[in-house]
């Protein structure tokens, strides 16, 4: 009996020292946990497209001032969202106004709406606590619109493009990227790095494109909602159309000139557009050869209304037709060009030939007066003799 | 002794009978070559523009040259075929034992000469008509040190539409106008050179004849 005392009394120094830490409710217990509270809920991403991931941190506040409470064990999410992390099954103390994290990864599909999964905390010497935390699921993505795009699009010719990014969601997103692509067609800048958006921002990026053939801008926005990948697209259609303000010029007042073994052709060039034709140069096409002294006739820049005169040689043989080029450009350096067939003087061997029988009238006519004068005098010869 | 224009044309036999006295005068044969020589250097203004433009791109000054060179090569080639008819008239009828001196034959062939005025006349105006209408071929400076290019370029002035017409209008009307002439010099060159009228009329046709011949000929060849 007596070797049993010490053992009963070293089990009730164990229990004693035990008791600081077991569940014991008590009413301080239980008034301690009444001033435990949710101090702060964060979800990334901030709204969440359907099927996103993303985690949730909570704060919990031991709002006491001298007694600590111990959580043991933490839990998030409900039927909708969906928890896809483990939860927290070891015991924790949260020491009096101290303030502990708890972060749980989730997953959100549900479709779009308002839902409200709960946090749940056991506390080991009171009952729980339950927090519903609003979250948003909003799948609207983030928008590309056309701001400003030329009339029309001509082959060669640069044109600007603005669009705008804008993100209507309720939360920012990030690492926004926007590509654009085409087939046989320059474009400047290809790729554009945007960075994070915020909510109900917008930006504008602008880039130019030279189409060399009709085609399809893709234009392709990438961004990351959270951690989840995203994508939205465009597409711009690329139709060559004439441009109503271009420049137009017109050749006009052409004087052909058959020149020793070439020929020679001067006119005027009016711009009949809208805009200005630089580096305006009239040369001659095949089957011409241009010859000196006027190979090509660079008359410049012609305003809206301008006329220059210009003046270009070639050699032509057996042609009846051939084709002037004026090339010009436009504030960017797109050059243009445009062709105008010229009629050469008819050969004069041509007409020569195509006119040969009434050529021998005028000889006839000498050679008959000849015969008349020598005929009329043998025979006023003879008569006077006899 | 008298001068009847219309005896000129129409009856030269009378005509000649009547205008050749004593001595040569040559002041009226020479005012109708004078006037032959004008209208000729009118025509050769315009022949010579023709020329001068084709050259004007290559050489600026050149063409007012050219110009100056044709109208007094016009001018006095007038002067120059009425001292070579009149020699071949003497030369010839020498041959015939013609008596006369050789102004008496200038001074016949200058009266034969009128009617060439008229023929003059009417080739100035055709000249006014299709010289303008002539597509001119234009040398550069480079064309110039080619002769090759400076024919084709002078074949092909010659082979315009509107400048064969004119040379055919104009060889036409040359060679009328020349037979009227000969017809009044064989009169004159009879009374001037004593010849019978067969001799005369041998005398002055043979080289008319040969220069119509030549004429039609170079418009076959043009």
């Amino acid at each position: 009996m007596k070797t049993l005392y010490p053992a009963v009394i070293a089990t009730v120094l164990l229990l004693a020292a035990i008791g600081g830490v077991s569940a014991y409710t008590t009413a301080d217990s239980l008034a301690a946990a009444g001033n435990v509270y949710v101090s702060g809920v964060t979800y990334d991403p901030g709204a969440f497209f359907t099927g996103d991931k993303g985690t949730v941190s909570i704060s919990v506040t031991n709002g006491n001032r001298n007694q600590s409470v111990v959580i043991d064990h933490a839990t998030f999410g409900d039927e909708d969202i969906r928890l896809t992390s483990t939860t927290y099954d070891t015991p924790s103390n949260i020491g009096p106004l101290q303030t502990r994290d708890y972060t749980f990864s989730i997953a959100a599909d549900v479709p779009d709406g308002h839902y409200y999964p709960r946090l749940s905390l056991s506390y080991r010497d009171a009952g729980s606590l339950y927090y519903p935390a609003a979250v948003w699921v909003d799948s609207t993505p983030l928008v590309l619109a056309v701001q400003d795009i030329p009339d029309s699009f001509t082959a060669g010719k640069k044109s600007a493009i603005a669009l705008q990014i804008a993100n209507p969601r309720k939360a920012p997103v990030k690492n926004v990227f926007l590509n654009i692509s085409g087939t046989d067609a320059d474009i400047l800048p290809a790729s554009t790095y945007i960075g994070p958006l915020a909510a109900g921002e917008s930006r504008l990026v602008n880039f130019t494109v030279t189409p060399n053939t009709e085609t399809a801008l893709n234009v392709t926005l990438r961004y990351d909602n959270g951690d989840n990948h995203h994508s939205a697209g465009l597409q711009i259609p690329v139709r060559f159309t004439p441009d109503k303000k271009d420049a137009a010029p017109v050749m006009s007042n052409l004087e052909v000139k058959n020149t020793a073994g070439a020929f020679e052709v001067t006119g005027d060039i009016t711009n009949a557009g809208l805009s200005t034709a630089n580096a305006v140069t009239v040369t001659s096409l095949s089957p011409a050869m241009p010859t000196d002294p006027y190979r090509s006739y660079v008359i410049g820049a012609l305003k809206p209304d301008d006329f220059g005169s210009f003046d270009v040689t070639f050699n032509a043989p057996n042609q009846t037709e051939v084709p002037l080029m004026v090339s010009y450009k436009d504030s960017d350096g797109n050059l243009f060009t445009s062709t105008q067939n010229v009629t050469l003087p008819r050969f004069a061997a041509q007409d020569r030939q195509a006119g040969s029988g009434s050529s021998l009238l005028p000889q006839a006519i000498g050679l008959l007066a000849l015969l008349a004068f020598v005929g009329g005098w043998v025979v006023y010869l003879k008569r006077r003799k006899e | 002794m008298t001068f009847s224009l219309f005896d000129l044309l129409f009856n030269p036999d009378r005509f000649f009978k009547n205008a050749l006295g004593d001595t040569e005068r040559l002041k009226i044969p020479a005012i109708i070559i004078l006037a032959g020589a004008i209208l000729a250097a009118g025509y050769g203004y315009l022949a010579g523009s023709l020329t001068a433009s084709m050259m004007d791109s290559a050489m600026g000054g050149l063409g007012g040259i050219t110009i100056v060179v044709v109208i007094l090569s016009a001018f006095a080639g007038t002067f120059i075929f009425w001292i070579i008819w009149a020699g071949l008239f003497y030369l010839i009828s020498k041959l015939f034992k013609g008596d006369g001196s050789l102004n008496r034959c200038l001074e016949v062939v200058g009266y034969g000469y009128l009617p060439q005025l008229f023929g003059a006349a009417v080739t100035l105006i055709a000249a006014f008509v299709y010289l303008p209408k002539v597509v001119v071929p234009h040398l550069t400076s480079s064309a110039l040190q080619d002769p090759a290019v400076i024919t084709a370029a002078t074949k092909a002035l010659m082979q315009d539409p509107a400048m064969l017409a004119y040379t055919q209008i104009a060889a036409v009307v040359s060679v009328v106008f020349l037979l009227w002439s000969a017809n009044i010099w064989i009169f004159g060159l009879k009374q001037a050179r004593r010849l019978s009228m067969r001799d005369a009329a041998i005398c002055v046709g043979a080289p008319v004849i040969v220069y119509i011949v030549y004429v039609v000929y170079a418009m076959a060849g043009a």
